[in-house]
């Protein structure tokens, strides 16, 4: 391999670690909660930090942006992003890693600004380099919960920050090694509002794949109970089924691609809205039609984005636009969720409830192994799901099968109240993506 | 990829979605996680089982889903409200719940006797027991139906 094809690669992981740091975190989110002395919306704001940062950064930087030279803005980030990394990798207290991560927002729109331009120019083309740049942004948000999931199980949260330092790293050398000019772009009305149809339909995607990226992830981890990298395993469905989605969509008109994809990625959600059980295998082929959707619908409407003249600046406007999509649709969906979850836990409450009056045990048994129960119910820290295996041991579980059919029936009723507690936020979701299909179908003619 | 390829991929892959979404709805999916607590007022499967156990628990399940009937309750709500413990928006006072259970309890017995599950010698041993049973044990926690069954 060549040193032009290493410097690309580094390049081009750099630009998919930062799109995936928008949710990377979020299988790391118990451990975090658990670390520090914080509320629930305060361990949220790791994740909108990092978000909200990005989206004002790039939208701002737009008005800059073609005044400066690209490997100019590409070194300032990846020094900034690898700066925070390894803050975040050091923070001892919850506002010091929110503040890290707002940094860590910073630094990943200038990178993520000032990459395109320097990946064209390695590249040997400006179509190569978004080429180079929408894949690894679009395989890189997908792997985001699974490639967190993975390094906080194997080490701890803290290992998130510490793999993405030398990545920012690389990315510097490769910046310190071109000499990139920023190219004078089109002004505003004849360039980037022609962009506005593709960066609506990739901001109402973006902020659909929260439910696929943060509520999914969410759900199988702390509803499901899987470990980290068994959620990261089921959540791996998404990337796979991107990838296998590229040669389809690169045969596709366009449009066409788009909006199947938008309404492959709603399906996948709908599918997650409906559960009808923890069986894995319903979330697997969601999260895989989610992928599939991704797959199909970002790569186009990124190209149809970065075609033509002044691609730095459109590009600085797409990264923009798409992690305020996500903003905003954390934004609502986050109160959403907070309400229909409290109503489920009481749902899941009364459900129990029957399970142990109705369970078909003897009431010497039935009314200790409920006091125990209880019990169990006021240890456990609010907003955690309670593991009864221990409880139901004591009591007899493992050789009486009457006992084992009443923890079997309770954890079903549990998990599948609060699994319906996700079902309003995964609806919402899937709105945003069908809305997608709205500006694709409306302007297909200047998409394709 | 040659583009009927393409096509012909696309459209399994959403006949797969509509299968997976018609799968999951035959399977439950429209219900699965609602509220599952029946209408105590009205009537339903007897808890099955023979001996003294199955017949107490008949009597006190029976007793709890007239108690709430008549609290306009679920047995579910009735249950969690008798935890000093619980979180359970609880609308009745002490005496209430107490009146409400006692009334459930007797009624119980009487249909039990009716039914003939129940001896006429048993149900006039139970009658008595329920009027002065230490209800207060129920509601600081449910201990006091422990004691019974022990």
């Amino acid at each position: 391999m060549s040193a032009r094809s290493l410097v690309v690669a580094a390049i081009a992981v750099a630009v998919a670690v930062a799109f995936a740091d928008s949710s990377i975190v979020v299988l790391a989110l118990p451990e975090l909660y658990g670390t520090f002395d914080t509320t629930i919306e305060g361990v949220a704001w790791v994740i909108t930090s990092y978000n909200l940062v990005l989206a004002a950064s790039a939208l701002l930087l737009v008005f800059v942006v073609h005044r400066v030279r690209a490997n100019v803005l590409l070194a300032a980030g990846s020094v900034v992003f690898l700066g925070a990394s390894i803050a975040c990798a050091l923070a001892n207290s919850i506002g010091f890693l929110i503040a890290a991560r707002s940094v860590q927002g910073l630094g990943g729109a200038l990178l993520l600004t000032g990459s395109l331009p320097v990946l064209a120019a390695f590249a040997g083309s400006n179509a190569r380099g978004v080429a180079i740049w929408t894949a690894a942004g679009t395989l890189g948000a997908g792997m985001g919960p699974a490639l967190g999931g993975i390094l906080t199980q194997a080490f701890d949260w803290r290992a998130i920050f510490v793999a993405q330092a030398p990545v920012a790293g690389l990315a510097l050398l490769g910046a310190v090694g071109s000499h990139v000019s920023a190219i004078l772009e089109e002004g505003w009305t004849s360039g980037l509002r022609r962009t506005l149809p593709a960066n609506g339909a990739l901001a109402l995607v973006s902020g659909a794949l929260v439910g696929a990226l943060f509520l999914g992830v969410v759900l199988v981890i702390d509803v499901f109970g899987l470990s980290p990298i068994a959620g990261a395993a089921v959540v791996s469905a998404i990337p796979v089924a991107t990838l296998l989605a590229r040669p389809v969509a690169a045969a596709l008109p366009m449009p066409l691609a788009a909006g199947a994809g938008a309404l492959m990625l709603a399906s996948g959600l709908i599918g997650l809205a409906f559960l009808p059980s923890s069986e894995l295998a319903y979330a697997i082929a969601s999260f895989a039609l989610c992928g599939f959707g991704l797959g199909l619908s970002v790569p186009g409407l990124s190209h149809a984005v970065l075609g033509g003249q002044g691609t730095g600046r459109k590009a600085t406007f797409t990264v923009g636009v798409r992690h305020l999509g996500l903003v905003l649709a954390l934004a609502v969906i986050a109160p959403l969720l907070t309400d229909d979850l409290f109503e489920a836990a009481e749902v899941a409450e009364l459900n129990a409830t029957a399970v142990i009056i109705d369970g078909e045990i003897s009431a010497t048994t039935k009314i200790p192994l409920a006091l125990d129960i209880r019990d169990t119910i006021d240890r456990v820290p609010e907003g955690e799901i309670p593991d009864f295996t221990a409880v139901f041991e004591e009591h007899g579980s493992r050789t009486e099968t009457s006992v084992r059919t009443v923890q079997d029936e309770l954890v079903a009723a549990i998990e599948q109240a609060v699994t319906r507690g996700f079902r309003s936020s995964f609806q919402f979701c899937a709105l945003l993506a069908a809305l997608a299909v709205i500006p694709v179908a409306a302007f297909r003619r200047r998409l394709a | 990829m040659d583009r009927r390829v393409a096509v012909g991929i696309l459209v399994a892959v959403f006949v797969g979605a509509i299968a997976l979404v018609g799968i999951a709805f035959a399977n439950g999916a429209a219900d699965a996680g609602a509220l599952a607590v029946r209408d105590p007022c009205e009537p339903r499967g007897a808890f099955p089982g023979q001996g003294l156990d199955a017949t107490l628990q008949r009597l006190v399940l029976d007793g709890l889903d007239g108690a709430a009937c008549e609290l306009g309750a679920t047995r579910e709500e009735l249950v969690l409200s008798l935890s000093p413990r619980s979180n359970a928006d609880i609308p009745w006072d002490d005496e209430t719940i107490e009146r409400a259970l006692r009334a459930g309890l007797l009624g119980a017995i009487d249909d039990a006797e009716q039914r003939g599950s129940l001896n006429g010698v048993v149900a006039a041993i139970l009658r008595p027991i329920v009027e002065r049973a230490p209800v207060q044990w129920l509601i600081d926690g449910g201990q006091g139906i422990a004691g019974l069954f022990d």
